[in-house]
């Protein structure tokens, strides 16, 4: 864990409101592990002060390079994007508990959208320990990313069926499963799809991990203001998304309606 | 050499830089990048008499220069806290504030009494907490209950009482006072400012409780005018915070008559903002030829 100025090697665009950042950051890429997150200053500071969690997607211990994948949603993410090759931008981290292969020999990735990007990089990780397959669902053609040099067998989905089959990410994925589940499943997008997947997990038995969202502040555990709930004994209590997570097993995490 | 200790209120802190309630937990986070013991002291999360969930999320909204918080006093406990958190954070060389909230006068004496049994430096009664009822918000609004409480607590109290008072009120002059008169040894403010966010594309409440507490640099102007006319209120040391970011706003809080400040949002924005904090009060005084910090204290020149 270390708070640093990272020199920005690239930024450009990957997809549609996606783009691809890539930092120089030594120490960070060291002791990084897949599902990790680093907190991102928000450049130029001003009235943003909040720094801005941004999963891995890759990192490279050799090179020194840590690679993301960026929505842009709000002012934030937009400053990020302005970022020129040469640049400064200050990160925190590497931040919280990712996802762990735990002797898996054959483990499902399992993407939506931006979610993508934490999974890829997890199946890039553990691809030499384990038979992997991926899932990965977007909106549409021109908002995918992370497909490029998979060996493993990927299945797509978007919502208006420009690339890969129309619908949600669940519809292939059970069909996966109706053929031979895996022993880990690895899932990371919006809501609606890691409640979907908890369901099928549960449902069927199988080992899953789910990488959740929530704002956060310090991004180092000391706030607690970046809850979420999980089962507890007496119904529920808090867990911290930044430290306790953002990884969690499925079946501690309890979503909201 | 530059002198930045202090004595407040029988307690030595090595400088008047102490980390603020509830974002700092209590040590253990921010101790993996740096030493705490550098800093002057620290406040711990907000504690209550038994262990409490907090609020369901959001907890948190950016707002311009600023941030909203609305965690509603999420904590162990206090005996967990003096069972499980504190001898550590007593190994290290830094002034332990035990922050406290409550919703009867019952709680604070006997979180007093619990707490001055155990090795904490001081002890911090929040009657100034936006986000619960329990928050204590309901004693520190008007001054004749901040005096209630205070004289209350007081006598339960063991160790130095300093008493945070909510900026969320009529004239903060009149609650400094009361403050005083009920016996507290130091008072520290400000608490933060009640504010909400909306998000117009929802259309909903960002944050789940709807109402929060602003804090970071957006309440600096109004914190420092708060510490100034508190100060010119009381004779007992003031502890300054509200939007410190750097070792200058610092020092503006003790010319304005803060003997320490504390440093709560800005640990967000930069992980060692406190050392750094610590530091740059330590060049600002050299530059000002100031061979004591405490020599700034209330010294502000202010126009006719
Ligand atoms: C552990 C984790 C990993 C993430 N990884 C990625 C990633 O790899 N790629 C990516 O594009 N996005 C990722 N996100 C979401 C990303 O943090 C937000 O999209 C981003 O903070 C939005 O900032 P903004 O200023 O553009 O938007 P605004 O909506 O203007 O942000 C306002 C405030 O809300 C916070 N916020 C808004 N949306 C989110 C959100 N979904 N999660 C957390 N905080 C939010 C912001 O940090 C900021 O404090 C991740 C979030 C978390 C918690
Ligand atoms: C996330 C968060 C949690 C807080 N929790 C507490 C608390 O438990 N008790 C308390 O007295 N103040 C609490 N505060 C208020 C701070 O201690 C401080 O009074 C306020 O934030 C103003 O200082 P700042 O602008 O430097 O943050 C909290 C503030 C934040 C941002
Ligand atoms: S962001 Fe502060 S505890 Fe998670």
């Amino acid at each position: 864990m270390e708070q640093t100025i990272a020199k920005v090697l690239r930024c450009e665009d990957i997809a549609q409101d996606i783009f691809l950042l890539e930092l120089s950051a030594p120490g960070i890429a060291r002791s990084a592990a897949p599902g990790q997150f680093v907190h991102v200053a928000v450049p130029g500071a001003g009235a943003n002060i909040l720094r801005r969690p941004i999963s891995l997607m890759g990192f490279d211990a050799g090179t020194g390079t840590l690679s993301m994948a960026i929505q842009v949603k709000g002012e934030g993410t937009k400053r990020l994007r302005a970022l020129h090759p040469g640049d400064t931008v200050d990160v925190l981290g590497p931040i919280g508990r990712g996802f762990e292969l735990r002797g898996a020999r054959r483990a499902f990735f399992i993407g939506g959208g931006v979610g993508v990007a934490p999974v890829r990089g997890a199946l890039d990780a553990f691809s030499g320990a384990c038979a992997c397959e991926a899932f990965f669902g977007y909106r549409g053609k021109a908002f995918a990313y992370g497909l490029d040099g998979l060996s493993c067998p990927v299945h797509v989905a978007t919502d208006d069926g420009t690339l890969g089959e129309s619908g949600i990410i669940t519809a292939p994925l059970l069909r996966a499963l109706d053929a031979g589940a895996p022993d880990m499943m690895f899932a990371c997008g919006p809501a609606p799809m890691l409640r979907a997947v908890q369901r099928i997990a549960l449902e069927r038995n199988i080992p899953c991990q789910l990488s959740l969202e929530e704002r956060m502040g310090c991004g180092l555990g000391a706030c607690l203001v970046c809850n979420c709930k999980v089962r507890a004994a007496d119904g529920f209590d808090y867990r911290r998304v930044c430290v306790d997570g953002p990884v969690f097993d499925a079946g501690e995490v309890l979503f909201d309606d | 050499m530059i002198d930045l200790s202090l004595d407040l209120c029988g307690v030595h802190l090595k400088n008047p830089v102490i980390a603020a309630s509830g974002t700092f937990g209590f040590g253990r986070e921010y101790d993996q990048l740096y030493d705490i013991s550098l800093l002057g002291g620290i406040s711990v999360k907000g504690l209550t008499l038994k262990k409490r969930l907090g609020n369901p999320p959001h907890r948190v909204a950016e707002t311009p220069s600023g941030m909203l918080n609305s965690v509603g006093l999420q904590n162990p406990g206090v005996d967990a806290f003096i069972e499980e958190d504190l001898p550590w954070l007593l190994q290290k060389d830094v002034a332990v504030i035990a922050n406290m909230a409550g919703s009867t006068e019952e709680d604070y004496c006997r979180m007093a009494e619990k707490l001055s049994a155990s090795g904490v430096h001081m002890l911090e009664m929040n009657i100034s907490c936006p986000n619960v009822k329990e928050g204590g918000v309901a004693f520190g609004v008007r001054p004749e209950s901040v005096y209630a409480i205070t004289k209350a607590v007081r006598a339960c109290a063991k160790k130095p009482l300093m008493v945070k008072l909510s900026p969320n009120v009529a004239d903060i002059r009149e609650n400094a006072l009361a403050a005083q008169e009920g016996g507290a040894d130091c008072i520290s403010l400000i608490n933060t400012l009640t504010g909400i966010a909306v998000d117009p594309r929802t259309r909903r409440m960002v944050l789940y409780n709807n109402v929060g507490g602003l804090s970071g640099p957006a309440v600096r102007p109004v914190a420092l005018r708060m510490v100034w006319q508190a100060a010119q209120a009381v004779r007992i040391p003031v502890v300054g915070m509200g939007g410190i970011v750097t070792g200058e706003d610092a020092a503006s809080f003790m010319l304005v008559g803060a003997q320490a400040v504390m440093v709560g949002t800005a640990n967000f924005m930069d992980a060692y903002a406190c050392p750094r904090i610590v530091r740059e009060l330590e060049a600002y005084c050299a530059q000002q030829q100031v061979a004591r910090a405490q020599e700034l204290v209330g010294t502000v020149r202010v126009n006719g």
